[in-house]
């Protein structure tokens, strides 16, 4: 009898993401690992995975979470998921996001200021927690003046949602119910007036498009759970890369045209929701693995991000090759509700930050590292030294 | 040359109007569409093949 000893959390991922991906990648194509469950590594098998929601169902795989109100539209499948995917996607599309550009550049731009004369920072703390909170309750049209409540309690509830969390504790469920009631409060004075924002316009649904109550407040909890952490954790990775190369940083600033490129490099190399969770509805073979019915598998983008048969310099940034077609955002109909967003707020925060703050480097000490096993993979700090003032 | 996109595989990653934007246009749903009836420019070539290339879901086709 074959006995699994496999299991991704073993990967050595803390101070090596290449280290890391390449201890899973090694271990197979399709990995069945200790606790039954599977892992898909390869851009083949991934990519398998995505094109068939109707084998790698959605709908229970995000169970583990606890959540009390249904997880609006990640934990969902056809045809509830194309209704919710149909209202949901214009209010997050690329045209949205330009009308609030300005207001969002301004939003990072003074957050920026506030360490640019200090010398250092920490820009986990100083800016990647701040901004996609700030960008959340701009977009959701709520007050920005509860910023850190707000990042305290959504902390609170990611952290206890994470696998190496050991479930809801008393202190978790009353945060969650702070939360739901400060949202419930936000919901009921918005259906008085519904205003233009996000919030406004799921509120302002109407007939067969119309949300309950209890699946709005699965989006906004959803919102929290996938679209704080992640954004927090890639500003983090970005300016990680962009201080430990010079080099990179001046043909930045010489050729601002290569900043997307950049960013693109990062989002593939340390995709902070780095595994998607599915549940098999009937058995399947997978490159010649048969997964049986009811598995829970895991898509591991970490892995097909790196590839090689798809990307000529694995593992480390290219610009050259940024247009590869990398899944940081995963795929098929599941592709990040937030990904037009997030690929904005990382734009502005490398254009501003590089703007104020040409040249940083990370202070003396060991290489920051990220926390594994996680849900999401990020840095704890990022502490930054550079010239007072910024600009030299 | 003539570029199309499959409606069923596209996910709405907006990768084609941003590597190709005279070849592609977005809709309010952020999803791509194909400029006119898709005809590539001389000169465009490049801009099709890119825009194909880094579609994540292999959505964008390229007819000669």
């Amino acid at each position: 009898m074959v006995v699994e000893v496999f299991h991704v959390e073993d990967a050595p991922l803390e101070s090596d993401r290449t280290e890391g991906w390449s201890y899973v990648r090694a271990a197979g194509d399709v990995i069945r690992q200790r606790d039954g469950s599977w892992l898909l590594t390869s851009a083949e098998a991934v990519r398998f995975g995505h094109r068939h929601p109707e084998i790698f169902s959605s709908a229970r795989a995000f169970d583990r979470l606890g959540s009390p109100v249904p997880l609006i539209p990640i934990a969902s499948d056809p045809p509830d998921h194309r209704r919710y995917r149909k209202v949901l996607d214009p209010m997050l599309a690329p045209r949205v996001i330009n009308a609030l550009e300005d207001d969002l550049r301004a939003q990072v731009r003074s957050l920026i200021a506030a360490f640019a004369d200090r010398g250092s920072c920490d820009a986990v703390a100083d800016l990647g927690r701040l901004y996609p909170t700030q960008v959340f309750l701009t977009l959701f049209g709520l007050p920005l003046d509860h910023r850190d409540q707000f990042i305290e309690w959504s902390e609170t509830i990611i952290e206890a949602s994470s696998p190496s969390s050991d479930g809801m504790s008393a202190e978790t469920v009353e945060t969650a119910l702070a939360l739901f009631t400060y949202l419930q409060e936000c919901v009921a004075r918005k259906r008085e007036d519904p205003g233009e924002d996000m919030l406004g316009r799921v509120l302002s649904l109407e007939g067969d498009d119309a949300f309950s109550d209890d699946e709005v407040l699965g989006l906004c909890f959803l919102f929290i759970l996938a679209g704080l952490d992640t954004v927090t954790a890639m500003i983090g990775f970005t300016l990680l890369h962009l201080a430990e190369r010079p080099a990179l940083r001046r043909q930045l600033r010489d050729d601002p045209s290569l900043i997307v490129p950049v960013i693109e490099e990062v989002l593939r190399l340390e995709q902070p929701a780095a595994m998607t969770p599915r549940v098999t509805t009937r058995d399947v073979e997978v490159l010649g693995h048969l997964i049986p019915e009811g598995s829970h598998v895991f898509l591991c983008l970490g892995t097909a991000n790196r590839d090689a048969e798809k990307f000529p310099v694995p593992d480390d940034i290219d610009p050259a090759q940024a247009d590869n077609g990398h899944w940081a955002f995963g795929g098929g109909i599941h592709r990040c509700l937030g990904s037009h967003l997030a690929r904005r707020e990382l734009r502005l925060v490398v254009e501003e930050f590089l703007a104020a703050i040409p040249d940083f480097e990370l202070e003396f000490g060991p290489r920051p590292t990220v926390v594994w096993p996680s849900g999401t993979l990020h840095l704890e700090t990022l502490p930054l030294v550079f010239p007072a003032g910024g600009r030299t | 040359m003539r570029v199309a996109i499959d409606r069923e595989r596209c996910s709405g990653h907006g990768r084609c109007y941003a590597m190709a934007p005279e070849l592609f246009v977005d809709d309010e749903a952020g999803y791509g569409h194909v400029v006119d009836d898709g005809a590539v420019p001389l000169g465009s070539e490049e801009e099709a093949r890119r825009a194909a290339v880094s579609c994540p879901e292999q959505a964008v086709r390229i007819d000669q």
